[in-house]
């Protein structure tokens, strides 16, 4: 059982947690687990289930993916304040890519069935919720139509 | 830009001098001739053209004055004939009448239609200034320049007799000097007067117009008539200035289609259409029909029209030009840009009557110069004279080392040469040549004691060999050249210096000035992207950066394997959660062009001034000094006013694609 | 539809609401072709010339006057149902005429002050073109109305094609007129460049400035020419009767008269 005022405290220092409402926190706080990765650790495995999102704090995440030919390749890195794992609020409900750890790591990580049947009781949570997720969603979405335009070709 | 047949030598060197009291003369010889002459004379104050019977209904002793919307009379100290410069009337009225019948169609007994084609009248236009020959060579383009051909027009042209009149006078609507239209009259005349104080020096343009000068009673001019007429005319030359920058302008107004000016004037403009009405060469009409009540007679009226009514671009399914916006853009753009695309002409001869006749004051000149303003030169302190600086000529200088950064970018360190080089500035870049090998531009990536680095991409023959050299090779150098980074820009704000790739190397040297002078800055960051971590340049100073308290030090990638532990993602995302109110930010970019436009897209958005964005720009150069032409962009050459430029020193040009 | 050839004479009528009948007049005044005009026409019904009644359809009707009185409710209405084609006459008729002026006003106190017995007078607050109420197919616009416009929605009639009523600035007539601008040569006020044409810029012509009776043009910007005026120097009680004067209760002069008329001080009102 975590201290819910620590866990607080490190949401009011994301992005992702620090405008939502007193009891949205509380409740994100009780829902999620501060867990800490090493370096190198796998956290979400690519194309298995969605189990878990989480809310970086403090490291960084690596989104790697299997390029055939190329092997592992790091598509995108998570910085702290970013969230990880949306895909397990999202239908289909499967990792897009694997995340792994380049440095240990700490992060509020919740249960992806436990915040999904949150989400669709309680409408207040999901109404401050889904925007973050869709605002981190659009954001990549952007920087990956930047990666496409391949800035740097040659 | 105006055709018109030249007088020959011989005729524009005889002149003559008519005095004031004889000009009767000419006006009784141009009776005699069989026509009409159509003059100044005042009507309700204004001075018009009409029909005058003798010299008694000129304006003498008149001039007018002008300014946007207003027009007055006022009398002169003296007693001059064409004292005054052009009035609401235009020669168009008598070579293209504001109504005409083109048809008419009768149904009593045969069916048919008859085109009226009367004997033209024979008319003397006496009076006709400059800036009007050039209206009625325009319109010569418009109606007979082309595969169909107004005949009602030709017939009235041809028959038209033309007294013209140099201007010895001005107003504040003039503007023929910007539009390359007057006030000296070259050509297109049969007879030419210019009032000097007692009279007219007198020339003839025809054989027509030599004939009647012989019949006048006038006498060879002194020198000193001579003198004066040339000088009078300069004079207005000179005080109407040049107050409309023409080169360039109809380029400049296709980029501006969108520019908020034009909702702005049509705020204002009450579409009366009086500019086109006033104006000498617009030309649209309109056809309209009329019928008698018993069906048996019909006629087609053609109609001064105007693109300013709300129904002239209409069809049945609605109007392409809804909005007053789209029409005033329509004849604006018309009149300094797509004129010249149809009539290889501007279709404007700067005589000013849209200005002085529009009743709430719009001055075509003030809406161009806010609409496409002319691109003001860029300032920019030398900071060093450079050596040997005309393609050709080449200060010799050793390689002292060549170190590889990525797998195809080498830093090439030079010494033993002019100590010039040593005093550029961080921005600045070098032509560089072996023998056999064109020169190429290489910006200074490194100023160093005793002598600078290049840090060079071998993508090209030069570039390769450069790259390629060994230690106490010699090269050919000229430089240092272009602008520097205005680091003076970034005082007491939060420097930000964004490099996309191999862009670090232009900014190698700034990066170095900004931490030597860390404490003008507020803050000191360097936000680095490149493709993956392979691509980054200048590893060592990187690592030595991060280390040191006096600079932040971002690298993002856009992709990398397994063992990379760094930042992942495009350059952009290092801006998203900027600390600083970005307001107080002065950004410093260079990269390849796409990574520049969405670097400065997400600092203008996250609300960095434009005019504190100092970007570096890449064109293919061949001499460096603004004289080859290969890297003009839209009315700069970024060798010589750049490659350094502030944002707003670019506006538009930057992030236009195929410019 | 009577076209050229046909013998059937369209049945015309002329129909009048509140006016002063002076667009009647021109149609009497078109003396040289009323001759012609009477042997193409059956006019039924016209108030001005003759107390002669006769029952609808018309092919005709001419409308005259703003509808202004509890029973013209009913007569206009009645009128749409028997005209093929329904054309007002006039600035009354098109616009509200210079009676819309009682819509800014307060219309019991005026009734009271003018009649003895307001009680026996039926009238309504407002005086309304006749287009709020029913489907107008033409206008022909002016106080009164131009002679040659008349004719040639007439002869269109006949021809059976769409009369040609351009609808442009006043300024343009008096352009290619040649007749220079009163405006910019000698400050004076005009309504010309945002009234519709039509009446061969009669006054300016005579050296007046347009009265604008004709009305708004198709997009008139009455508010630059309502500030270009005051620019010139014209008071805005000036401003407000030049755009008051006829067609106060069309757009966009309405919209002039009330924002100036806010600011004008209030009448000092009607005396018995």
């Amino acid at each position: 059982m975590d201290d819910y005022a620590t866990v607080i405290a490190m949401l009011n220092h994301t992005w992702f947690g620090a405008e939502l409402a007193p009891e949205t926190q509380e409740r994100l706080a009780k829902l999620g687990v501060v867990t800490g990765f090493e370096s190198d650790e796998v956290v979400i495995h690519e194309g298995q289930p969605s189990e878990k999102m989480g809310i970086l704090v403090s490291g960084r995440l690596a989104l790697r993916t299997l390029v055939p030919g190329k092997g592992l390749v790091t598509i995108m890195s998570v910085e702290p304040g970013d969230i990880f794992g949306w895909s397990s609020v999202l239908p289909g409900m499967q990792a897009q890519s694997s995340v792994v750890a380049t440095e240990s790591c700490q992060a509020l990580v919740i249960d992806g069935a436990r915040l999904r049947a949150a989400l669709r009781e309680d409408h207040a949570l999901a109404a401050s919720v889904y925007p973050r997720v869709l605002e981190a969603v659009g954001r990549r979405l952007r920087a990956t139509r930047l990666q496409l335009l391949d800035l740097f070709g040659r | 830009m105006i055709t018109s047949p030249a007088p020959s030598q011989a005729a524009a060197a005889r002149q003559w001098f008519l005095a004031r009291g004889d000009l009767n003369s000419l006006i009784d010889a141009l009776k005699e001739s069989g026509r009409r002459v159509i003059g100044p004379t005042i009507r309700d104050g204004a001075i018009v053209y009409d029909e005058i019977a003798s010299a008694g209904d000129l304006p003498a002793g008149w001039r007018d004055e002008q300014s946007a919307g207003h027009y007055r009379l006022d009398r002169r100290t003296d007693e001059r004939l064409f004292g005054y410069t052009v009035g609401p009337t235009s020669w168009k009225r008598f070579v293209f009448p504001p109504n005409l019948t083109i048809s008419t169609a009768h149904r009593s007994g045969q069916f048919g239609f008859d085109q009226p084609n009367p004997e033209p009248p024979q008319l003397a236009f006496l009076g006709v200034r400059a800036c009007e020959l050039a209206a009625l060579a325009i319109e010569d383009r418009v109606f007979l320049g082309g595969q169909f051909q107004d005949e009602d027009f030709r017939a009235r042209r041809s028959a038209a007799f033309i007294v013209a009149v140099q201007c010895t006078t001005s107003s504040g609507t003039c503007f023929c000097t910007s539009m390359g239209t007057g006030p000296e009259v070259h050509g297109g005349y049969d007879i030419l007067l210019t009032e000097i104080d007692e009279g007219f020096v007198v020339q003839a343009g025809s054989p027509g117009g030599a004939a009647i000068v012989a019949a006048l009673p006038a006498r060879r001019p002194s020198h000193a008539e001579s003198g004066a007429a040339v000088d009078m005319v300069e004079a207005v030359r000179a005080r109407i200035g040049e107050t409309l920058p023409i080169p360039g302008l109809a380029e400049r107004l296709k980029l501006q289609l969108d520019n908020p000016r034009w909702a702005a004037v049509a705020e204002r403009c009450v579409e009366c259409g009086n500019c086109t009405m006033a104006c000498p060469t617009c030309f649209c009409t309109a056809v309209v029909e009329r019928s008698d009540m018993d069906g048996k007679l019909a006629a087609t009226d053609r109609l001064w029209d105007s693109c300013f009514d709300s129904s002239f671009a209409r069809v049945a399914g609605g109007d392409f030009r809804a909005r007053p916006q789209d029409r005033y853009r329509q004849w604006l753009t018309h009149k300094f840009s797509t004129w010249v695309d149809q009539f290889g002409t501007m279709g404007c001869v700067g005589c000013g009557r849209c200005i002085t006749w529009c009743p709430v004051h719009i001055d075509v000149r003030e809406e161009l110069m806010a609409i496409a303003p002319p691109v003001p030169p860029v300032e920019r302190p030398v900071a060093v004279e450079p050596v040997a600086a005309s393609p050709g000529s080449f200060s010799i200088a050793r390689v002292a080392g060549v170190k590889a950064e990525t797998e195809d970018t080498y830093t090439v360190s030079l010494s033993d040469m002019d100590p010039a080089f040593l005093r550029g500035r961080p921005g600045q870049f070098v032509m560089i040549a072996l023998p056999a090998f064109p020169a190429v531009p290489i910006s200074i990536s490194r100023f160093r004691s005793n002598g600078i680095d290049l840090t060079i991409r071998a993508v090209g023959p030069t570039s390769t060999a450069l790259t390629n050299l060994h230690p106490g090779s010699k090269g050919g150098v000229r430089g240092p050249l272009g602008t520097f980074w205005p680091i003076e820009d970034a005082y007491g704000r939060h420097a930000v210096v964004v490099a996309g790739g191999v862009g670090l190397s232009p900014l190698h040297g700034l990066v170095d000035a900004l931490v030597a002078n860390r404490d003008r800055f507020e803050t000191v960051s360097l936000f680095y992207g490149t493709r993956t971590p392979e691509d980054r340049l200048f590893q060592d100073d990187l690592a030595r950066w991060a280390a040191s308290s006096a600079i932040d030090v971002a690298v993002t990638v856009d992709r990398a394997g397994p063992e990379w532990k760094g930042r992942v993602g495009v350059v952009t995302t290092l801006f998203d959660k900027i600390p600083w109110d970005c307001s107080k930010v002065t950004a410093f970019v260079v990269g390849p062009e796409r990574m520049m436009q969405a670097s400065v897209q997400g600092l203008i958005s996250k609300g960095v001034p434009p005019d504190r964005i100092v970007i570096s720009m890449e064109r293919h150069m061949e001499c460096g000094i603004g004289l080859c032409g290969h890297c003009q962009m839209a009315g700069r050459f970024v060798c010589k006013d750049g490659p350094v430029f502030r944002l707003n020193d670019l506006g538009e040009m930057f992030n236009r694609e195929g410019i | 539809m009577a076209t050229i050839g046909s013998t059937a004479r369209p049945r015309v009528a002329v129909a009048k609401f509140a006016s002063c009948d002076g667009c009647q007049l021109t149609i009497l005044d078109l003396e040289d072709q009323l001759l012609e005009i009477v042997s193409r026409f059956d006019i039924v019904e016209f108030p001005e010339a003759t107390s002669r009644r006769s029952p609808g359809p018309y092919d005709i009707v001419f409308v005259e006057g703003s509808i202004s009185a509890p029973e013209h409710y009913d007569q206009i209405k009645e009128l749409r149902k028997q005209a093929r084609i329904l054309v007002t006459i006039g600035a009354c008729a098109s616009s509200g005429g210079i009676q819309a002026l009682r819509n800014w006003a307060d219309h019991d106190a005026f009734r009271a002050a003018v009649y003895e017995h307001p009680e026996w007078v039926e009238s309504l607050a407002t005086a309304t073109p006749v287009s709020d109420h029913v489907k107008v197919d033409a206008e022909l616009r002016g106080c009164p109305i131009d002679g040659s416009q008349l004719l040639e929605l007439l002869t269109a009639v006949l021809v059976g094609r769409r009369p040609q009523i351009r609808d442009e600035a006043v300024c343009r007539e008096c352009k290619r007129k040649g007749i220079v601008c009163m405006v910019v040569a000698r400050g004076e006020a005009c309504m010309g460049p945002v009234t519709t044409s039509g009446c061969d810029a009669l006054c300016p012509t005579y050296g007046r400035g347009c009265f604008g009776c004709f009305g708004p043009r198709a997009g008139a910007n009455a508010a630059s020419w309502s500030r270009g005026l005051q620019k010139a120097g014209r008071p805005p009680e000036e401003v407000w009767r030049l755009f008051a004067g006829f067609t106060a209760y069309a757009e966009p002069f309405r919209s002039v008269v009330t924002e100036l008329g806010a600011k004008k001080p209030a009448p000092a009102g009607p005396r018995r």
